[in-house]
């Protein structure tokens, strides 16, 4: 049981969204409630004839209502929520309805329990919504003849996609020719301008990865003072180039570097598919969330990054993983995990060199907000770099990398923060976004922690002081 | 081709432009016969680039240490205490309530938690401790910060180094001990005070004022501060050696007497208002005109004692009102007292003429003028909000018991209509100015309030009885 109230509020919104859920706790304003498989679900009156429905996973603070609210959870999850967690309503025990399966179905890391009934009755996967009638099976009558054609038709597009974006990339380079031509003095001048331009261009070619990556780089050009975007745009660029020849030259690399180069590019793979790789990559162990970062993306979405830190398992695994989201820009956390939970699951890594990107693929316990202390390594801050430059040989692109450190401290310089490992010298710039907070950490001594470097800025994630535990707000 | 080869021949082109600048053709290596070798030198320089590691200052800034000696306070009330201070519609009830309970308990906030109630800290600095301070004014240059020492026990040795809240209240009890101690003592540092300083400790020197301070106050009349000037020669006419006082002056044009009285005949005083000074407007010309006006005086220019004074007031209102201004102003709490009992809307006239602030008032003073001016109202408190509002932020300090009881037995909260408690906080400044031993009873008052509207008072019982109650304290 993982619902807390402690765990309610730090869920919520904002303290409007407590404040109406409050309003809710009432019995009489939900006709159901029911309880079944480590989940609750149930039906709130609200201003429409019909009752909105809300489910929520008590292992993982997961939620669905179908209210318009765009506030993520809505009050009707959060009073859900309330009411188990108070024990203040009666629950009555129930068998799974089919609209809760099938949101079940669709989300990631669903309760042991919850997902293996949902298999057991061989539900679809990837139904849009939550449906108040069955669909029916799509396997059951199947024509082994249409079937055929399904997969040719498949293959046939897999072929265009590719010819498209091989065509797409040799626009790429033909731009990134011209970008060197004018210089990155130049480019940085009106780089929203040109990014838009091949950004759209590499849509169209389906390689929407490049393109995204692309999309974002004025972005993080201008987080960034303004001497140092011209070397920036080159590092960026470089990449581009690094990435798009690498594709073309798949044949020639490693299998794993060639799945990372194609996944780069825009290919994805279904979190079906890696669940269902018997060759994936799967750590088991207890795997504390020390980070949750969220960015508004371009397209509309919100792109939701939980990272996880193992605790306890084998040697020789990855020790960080993370779940990345894409929710609606108007929405929340999306699978209700907060900086601190503790988690005891199976995670399937997405093939790559520097295997980061997992699924959950079995949860053994739901979060719970844990007290022990973080286990971290013992290494210093300079030898957690030197493996970041041993990650970065072996994958030119990798993006965001894990640090851990004991015993560095947080200086400051003018009005800049630095992680400074006295052992090496190495001093880390801190995310600008963070100097107010962690600005107290500049007067506690030795810090040990964890934080994420994604080769410009570190964003210190957790900090363990002798004042206490500091996280990342 | 090593890196400081490709970081003084290629990165000089890539940035100005191979049009303008080309590569150097003897470190191309292309990568297939179509390729001019550009884009390989290109992602060759950016690989080079992310392997650079980040240039370490030259120096670091040393933190100041600070010596503070409060505890923290529990873990467990820390994320209450950043919801209540930073909710959506927060007033600044609650966090005057929480800032009193930091000074009075002598705890601190957590040091990480600053950033978050970084308001709070910054209107409150003086009340939270050094480390408070220090965050407070860490944007300021070096030479107009203080020094950050919070000691347990004030002395000679180390007052001139504590806060100045601190430094004033220690100076007032001085000056109750040893009037010549205490202003040898502001003597000794007055040339270093910045001028909000020194007009904070000359008003500590109205404590048992006596002729040994004019040296002292006649070697103000040239300080470079005009309120201190003005606050000097205040004190000088209060002695007697000053000049004469023209706001005395002025008042006293305005000022009527008569005799009435057949068998023993009383003095009668009048105050004329201008003429253009409207109904609504003479409150606040009366604080105006009355300010620098001390109640001896007032009495000496009338001739009479301070009690005919007051008696002889006792029939106009607006006289007793500047009255109260004065001896509010002055801390005669006996004769604010007298002077209410002839004017039982004291509180409503005094909150019309803006009046903000009591001075030098002690807490536990500043705790009985607020009863003494609520004492008429009796069962019959009043339910508008401005009016409690007013109260709380001019005195600043929780009721008494004896306030708080006659809200609590008579249902003030219960009287206020709906409407109004949907719109102003009435829950909030009540449960600010509830003292401890009667939280139990206002928690129970609060129960019969719908849910949502008692989510910050219930919350900020819950932190000021954690502070006084919690043993986890660091």
């Amino acid at each position: 049981m993982s619902l807390t109230l402690e765990r309610i509020e730090a869920l919520a919104p904002d303290q409007s969204s407590l404040a109406a859920a409050r309003k809710l706790l009432k019995a009489s304003s939900w006709p159901t409630l029911a309880e079944g498989d480590g989940l609750v679900w149930g039906e709130c009156h609200g201003s429409g004839a019909t009752p909105y429905r809300v489910a929520v996973s008590e292992a993982d603070a997961g939620y669905k209502c179908t209210c318009p609210s765009r506030k993520f959870p809505c009050k009707h999850a959060l009073a859900l929520m309330w009411m188990r967690a108070g024990r203040s309503v009666a629950f009555a025990p129930a068998t799974v309805p089919d609209w809760v399966k099938d949101w079940l179905s669709r989300r990631r890391g669903a309760s042991t329990a919850a997902a293996g009934n949902a298999d057991d009755e061989d539900q679809p996967k990837t139904r849009p919504s939550m449906r108040l009638t069955e669909i029916p099976e799509a396997g059951a009558d199947a024509d082994p003849k249409a079937e055929q054609r399904a997969a040719a038709a498949r293959e046939r597009n897999r072929l265009e996609r590719e010819a498209a974006m091989l065509a797409g990339l040799d626009d790429l380079d033909t731009w990134l020719s011209d970008q060197v031509l004018h210089g990155m003095a130049n480019f940085v001048a009106q780089t929203a301008q040109v990014c838009r331009t091949i950004t759209q261009r590499l849509v169209d070619a389906k390689a929407s990865g490049l393109a995204g990556r692309l999309d974002a780089l004025p972005t993080r050009l201008f987080t960034l003072p303004g001497p140092a975007r011209p070397s920036a745009a080159i590092r960026e660029l470089g990449q581009v180039h690094l990435i798009s020849e690498a594709y073309r030259r798949a044949s020639e690399l490693p299998e794993l570097l060639a799945a990372d180069a194609r996944q780069a590019v825009g290919w994805s793979v279904t979190r079906e598919a890696l669940l269902g790789d018997p060759e994936a990559m799967r750590v088991d162990g207890k795997w504390r969330v020390f980070a949750v970062i969220s960015e508004a993306q371009p397209d509309r979405l919100r792109r939701v990054e939980t990272w996880l830190w193992r605790q306890s398992g084998a040697d020789g695994a990855p020790q960080c993983a993370v779940l990345i989201d894409f929710v609606p820009i108007s929405g929340g956390a999306v699978g209700g995990y907060l900086v601190g939970d503790q988690i005891e699951a199976a995670l399937s890594f997405y093939r790559s060199t520097i295997p980061l990107r997992a699924q959950i693929a079995e949860l053994k316990t739901g979060a719970e907000q844990s007290k022990e202390p973080f286990v971290l390594p013992n290494g210093t801050l300079g030898a957690s770099y030197a493996m970041y430059e041993h990650a970065l040989a072996q994958l030119p692109w990798l993006a965001t990398f894990p640090l851990s450190f004991r015993s560095a401290r947080v200086r400051r310089h003018e009005e800049q923060l630095y992680l400074h490992d006295d052992e090496s010298e190495l001093s880390l710039p801190l995310q600008t976004s963070l100097a107010s907070h962690a600005l107290p950490l500049a007067g506690v001594g030795r810090i040990d922690g964890v934080g994420l470097w994604n080769g410009y800025e570190f964003t210190l994630a957790w900090a363990e002081t002798k004042l206490g535990r500091w996280l990342r707000p | 081709m090593n890196w400081t080869a490709l970081h003084a021949k290629v990165m000089p082109s890539l940035l100005a432009g191979t049009s303008r600048r080309g590569l150097p053709s003897e470190l191309i290596r292309p990568s297939s016969p179509s390729s001019d070798g550009a884009l390989e030198m290109l992602s060759l320089m950016g690989q080079a680039l992310r392997f650079e590691r980040p240039a370490t200052p030259d120096s670091f800034v040393v933190e100041p240490e600070i010596k503070d000696e409060r505890r923290i306070i529990a873990e467990g009330l820390r994320r209450p205490l950043v919801r209540v201070l930073t909710a959506k519609n927060a007033t600044e009830h609650p966090a005057r309530a929480l800032a009193r309970a930091f000074e009075r308990l002598r705890l601190r906030p957590h040091p990480f938690d600053l950033p978050l109630i970084d308001a709070f800290v910054r209107s409150n600095a003086e009340r939270l401790g050094p480390t408070a301070q220090h965050w407070a004014e860490r944007q300021k240059a070096e030479a107009e910060t203080q020094s950050y020492f919070d000691p347990e026990l004030l002395d000679e040795g180390n007052w001139a180094q504590a806060a100045i809240s601190r430094r004033v209240a220690y100076l007032e009890l001085r000056r109750r001990d040893d009037t010549d101690a205490a202003r040898a003592l502001v003597e000794s540092t007055w040339a270093q005070e910045d001028a909000d300083a020194r007009f904070r400790l000359l008003q500590a020197m109205q404590t048992r004022l006596s002729m040994a301070d004019q040296p002292f106050l006649s070697a103000l009349e040239k300080d470079r501060a005009p309120r201190v000037r003005t606050l000097a020669a205040r004190f000088l006419a209060r002695l007697g050696t000053g000049v004469e006082n023209p706001a005395v002056r002025a008042c006293m044009e305005r000022i009527k007497q008569s005799q009435s009285g057949l068998l023993r005949k009383r003095t009668i005083l009048q105050l004329e208002l201008p003429a253009n000074v409207k109904d609504q407007a003479a409150a606040r010309w009366i604080l105006q005109a009355f300010t620098d006006v001390s109640f001896g005086e007032l009495a000496g220019a009338c001739r009479l004692t301070e009690k005919e004074l007051i008696d002889a007031s006792a029939k106009d209102v607006s006289l007793l009102l500047a009255l109260a201004f004065i001896v509010t102003s002055e801390r005669r709490l006996d004769l604010f007292e007298a002077v209410v009992a002839h004017l039982p809307n004291a509180w409503e006239r005094m909150f019309e003429s803006g009046l903000d602030t009591l001075g030098m008032m002690t807490e536990s003073e500043r705790q009985r003028w607020e009863e003494i001016i609520v004492q008429p109202y009796r069962k019959d408190l009043p339910t508008i909000y401005s009016l409690w509002d007013w109260l709380h932020r001019i005195t600043d300090a929780e009721a008494l018991p004896s306030v708080m009881s006659i809200a609590l037995k008579t249902k003030l909260l219960m009287k206020v209509p709906e409407r109004e408690r949907g719109t102003f906080p009435w829950l909030e400044v009540i449960a600010a100015l509830c003292p401890a031993p009667q939280r139990h009873e206002l928690r129970e008052q609060l129960a019969e309030f719908e849910q949502s509207q008692t989510v910050i008072p219930l919350v900020l019982l819950d932190i000021l009885e954690g502070m006084e109650n919690e043993r986890t304290h660091v």
